[in-house]
């Protein structure tokens, strides 16, 4: 019969800071278990042979090129700029529209005369493939503008050198790639918890719709 | 007389240099190798090194001197060897999760297969690699660095009994890669 505490007779043979009592114990299963024995033996010489793994050196490398960028991102928070908090909200009123575009069922077309903005109508089974490619309309297009947004910023804050735009811009493709994985964790949770939710979400977001005329 | 890795940090937020490369270079080689047993490559290995590192820089404001500085390091060592795992999972065995079993690489590997600098650390390097990554870091943590469960268990979020299973499970499949190797 199958021992159930084989992993942790193993585990325990190998933890050298065990307790008086846990140690004790173990011993005490030990001498009444062949089969974690017998565990023992086969598993035994394994992590002295891993330990035994050559220390290797470390190739030449800019140790000091770490300081470099470090030393523009360290000092954005302390500027005390007006750009920089209103930085941080970009984001989020980029999502708040975008929900507002969702609830009211926002309609854009452009046509070789313009663009029409329309609220509310019949929602259309426009399917994944539409949305899909809105958001990435959507995000290149956001990507677009903060770029330019910031470089604007930049600008007219006089503070600036390429260094730090380039500095600043990385900063902000770290907090939009953060964002990005958060959406994606929401969305694989609402997979996970209920297929009925993820399809009304699908629903809603058919109703925005971005068209282009041929 | 060598300067404590605390006074390498404060000399290293007040603008040095030196200061910070010799903390680098005191450090470095323990998560490089970390890097090469995790990875299996030296590349990957250099860039969890810089990225480590970086990190560490940044975030070197931060460390109060509660813990011990290689304490505090080797958290960030894990945490970002950790995401790097699962970005190179992404990528062309995005199909293998965390916690299975990779497909076994080509046991014929020829010379240029070779990787490190010694047959003995590439062909310990090699096993490892094959097993996943969950477990190859909890043979890491238990084997190379001399953690407890008790430890191991909170860094890696899981309970100690899932941590014990799990290096178990690691001996196991290393022995048995051992013995078709032998």
């Amino acid at each position: 019969m199958s021992c159930p505490h084989v992993a942790e007779s193993i585990a325990d043979h190998f933890d050298e800071f065990l307790s008086p009592a846990t140690q004790q114990k173990h011993q005490q299963h030990l001498a009444d278990c062949r089969e974690c024995r017998s565990e023992i033996d086969a598993l035994n010489a394994l992590p002295k042979m891993l330990g035994a793994w050559q220390t290797q050196s470390v190739p030449d490398w800019d140790r000091r090129a770490i300081m470099r960028p470090h030393a523009v991102r360290k000092t954005l928070p302390h500027r005390h700029s007006h750009w920089s908090s209103v930085a941080r909200w970009v984001p989020l009123a980029a999502s708040l529209v975008l929900a507002i575009a969702v609830v009211t069922q926002t309609r854009v077309e452009v046509t070789d005369s313009g663009w029409s903005l329309s609220f509310g109508g019949s929602a259309q089974d426009s399917g994944n493939e539409q949305l899909d490619s809105y958001l990435a309309i959507y995000a290149a297009a956001q990507q677009a503008d903060t770029r330019e947004w910031v470089e604007n910023a930049l600008r007219a804050h006089g503070e600036t050198t390429a260094d730090s735009v380039y500095q600043w811009m990385t900063w902000m493709e770290q907090q939009r790639e953060q964002d990005v994985r958060r959406m994606e964790a929401g969305f694989q949770q609402m997979l996970d918890r209920d297929f009925q939710t993820v399809d009304t979400v699908r629903q809603l977001a058919s109703y925005v719709m971005y068209q282009e005329s041929p | 007389m060598d300067q404590t890795d605390n006074q390498l940090i404060d000399a290293t937020l007040s603008g040095s240099v030196s200061a910070w490369e010799t903390l680098v270079r005191r450090h470095e080689t323990r998560v490089y190798n970390i890097g090469l047993r995790l990875m299996h490559n030296p590349d990957d290995a250099m860039d969890l090194t810089q990225e480590v590192f970086l990190g560490v820089y940044r975030n070197l404001y931060r460390f109060r001197g509660d813990s011990q500085f290689s304490t505090w390091l080797f958290r960030i060592v894990h945490n970002k060897a950790i995401d790097m795992i699962r970005r190179r999972q992404s990528g062309p065995d995005m199909e293998t999760g965390f916690d299975e079993l990779p497909e076994p690489a080509d046991s014929h590997d020829g010379p240029q297969e070779q990787y490190l600098e010694s047959e003995f650390n590439e062909r310990i390097a090699k096993f490892l690699s094959r097993l996943p990554p969950a477990q190859r870091v909890i043979v890491e943590l238990k084997v190379f660095q001399s953690l407890t469960f008790d430890e191991i268990a909170p860094l890696q979020n899981i309970p100690v009994n899932t941590a014990k299973t799990r290096f178990y499970t690691a001996l196991k499949n290393l022995k048995g890669m051992m013995e078709v190797h032998a």
